[in-house]
């Protein structure tokens, strides 16, 4: 395949219809950047899911030693966290239950508020004053009175906090911004595509007459499309660059300059989750401007 | 070389087929006129043997192969064997004379160094060697017929197809590029014109097929144009 007349043709074609095409790359670079913001809202719901426990989980502490809370006049015994477990097992509004180590308790809280308050003499607690967490999981996040009450009945229970209360209002910011995200991005990758059909449709007039003497004299239908590929591939790659810039800059800057800082109680994305976005955005591009592309050569050029 | 075997062509809608069981054996290295009123056939037949289009029913066959069962990926090939010449010329009026028949070249795959050898020795044969860097639109419609004809033999083919090839000709000019397909096919190559020219035919007496309302109605060994049936 003679490589210069197909760059030659690829450089024609971009600047016949430069316009065209720049409108393609932008409109392809505002799809994606917010496909990759609501791709990462997804991530931080899962992260914020993670930390504080989805809206179906509820968390039950135990009684400490010298507890302050007037439910817990002595430290949970044996016999009562035995009483305790058998509630669980046995209420129909449990699909799963688990119990975090105190340790493991102490790191969470230690992330949430910020390791530096725990550390020294002064530290307002430690290790051990920490209450045993169970986290259970409801099977319907509205339905959990039942295990409430028996659970609260229970000596050597000090607190049940369904999850809901916490992370429901996150969760529905996030998944406000998510959606708007998606909706907009959604018609605008619908205008991309449709700016793509069209900007096909121009070359293949524009060039019917060339593309016609190229049919003749049998040249192959890869010879032929090839340039429209690659002028697809070429608009894909510069909307894809201009995205990964736009949401490295909204990571760098939004996320990790600014949100994480100020919000502690929450992990925030980062540049793992930028790197996996732009994998999916990098593979989203091309097929969003080829796919249309090959359709397109196939009916206008008769290939 | 080129053989018809009951072929129907119709179109959607109403009407007659644009070829009603149409026959023809075109032999390696003959030179045949395909005339006929507008309308009669000539050029679905020529489209049926560039495989532009498929027959309704029968079969084409080119250079051995029926090309109606031909996978698509192959019908290039095929094609590189075959010229095609047209009324409009069909000429890249940005490229030079020289630029438009090593197109068909460099589309197809050639090497440079094939480009270099074959296009000058196409010009000279057409005529055009010294009209090497003109634009199409300083030629005159003979010399870019000319080209086009270049174009069309450039890469060797075993058959040259023209259709009306003469139709933008004054008949002096038209005269001069038949014989210059003469001259074509005096080399080997297989040549079928579709013409309404009557001049040309009946100056030429060649192999006439006509065609008339997607039928043949006659095939003579040297015929004239207006021969009544």
């Amino acid at each position: 395949m003679p490589l210069r007349h197909v760059l030659s043709n690829l450089r024609q074609g971009l600047r016949r219809h430069l316009s065209m095409h720049v409108a393609v790359v932008l409109t392809l670079f505002v799809s994606l950047s917010l496909a990759g913001v609501g791709l990462m809202l997804t991530k931080q719901a899962d992260l914020t899911a993670d930390e504080l426990g989805t809206e179906l989980q509820v968390q039950v502490t135990l009684c400490v030693p010298d507890d302050r809370n007037p439910r817990c006049p002595t430290e949970v015994t044996d016999a009562q966290r035995a009483a305790i477990d058998q509630v669980i097992d046995d209420s129909p509004e449990v699909a799963s239950w688990y119990e975090e180590s105190k340790e493991e308790s102490f790191d969470r809280i230690k992330r949430q508020f910020g390791e530096e308050q725990f550390e020294g003499p002064d530290a307002p607690f430690t290790v051990d004053d920490v209450p045993q967490t169970l986290w259970i999981t409801l099977k319907d996040a509205e339905d959990y009175d039942g295990l409430q009450s028996a659970l609260l009945f229970q000596d050597g229970v000090r607190d049940f906090v369904p999850a809901q209360d916490i992370v429901g209002p996150i969760f529905t910011i996030i998944d406000a911004l998510k959606y708007a995200a998606w909706g907009a991005a959604g018609v605008l990758v619908l205008a991309a595509v449709l700016l793509v059909f069209n900007t096909i449709r121009l070359t293949a007039l524009a060039r019917r007459k060339e593309i016609e003497i190229m049919r003749l004299v049998g040249a192959s239908r890869v010879f032929i499309g090839l340039p429209f590929v690659l002028e697809a591939l070429v608009v894909a790659a510069l909307g894809v660059g201009l995205a990964a810039g736009a949401l490295a800059a909204f990571t760098k800057f939004a996320v990790i300059d600014w949100l994480s800082p100020r919000l502690t109680a929450i992990p925030f994305v980062g540049w793992t989750d930028y790197t996996d976005t732009l994998v999916l955005l990098a593979i989203a591009g091309p097929v969003l401007t080829v796919v249309p592309t090959l359709l397109l050569t196939r009916k206008y050029l008769r290939l | 070389m080129i053989r018809f075997e009951k072929v129907t062509k119709s179109y959607p809608g109403p009407g007659k087929p644009a070829l009603d069981k149409v026959s023809i054996n075109v032999d390696k290295g003959e030179f045949v006129f395909l005339v006929g009123a507008s309308g009669s056939g000539k050029s679905t037949t020529l489209r049926l043997m560039l495989r532009e289009d498929r027959p309704t029913s029968g079969r084409v066959y080119v250079a051995g192969k029926e090309i109606n069962r031909l996978a698509t990926w192959k019908v290039p090939r095929l094609r590189r064997q075959m010229g095609t010449v047209f009324q409009d010329f069909r000429l890249l009026q940005t490229k030079t004379v020289r630029d438009n028949v090593a197109f068909a070249m460099q589309v197809t795959g050639r090497s440079n160094r094939d480009i270099r050898k074959r296009v000058p020795a196409t010009l000279e044969l057409v005529g055009l060697a010294d009209k090497a860097a003109r634009l199409p639109h300083e030629l005159s419609g003979g010399e870019q017929q000319r080209v086009a004809i270049a174009r069309a033999m450039v890469n060797e083919p075993m058959i040259l197809v023209a259709d009306e090839p003469t139709g933008n000709l004054d008949p002096a000019t038209s005269v001069d590029t038949v014989r210059l397909l003469e001259e074509i096919n005096a080399n080997g190559t297989t040549v079928l014109m579709a013409t309404h020219d009557h001049g040309i035919v009946d100056q030429m007496r060649k192999r006439v097929i006509e065609l008339e309302h997607g039928k043949v109605v006659r095939d003579e060994a040297t015929g004239v144009y207006g021969f009544s049936h």
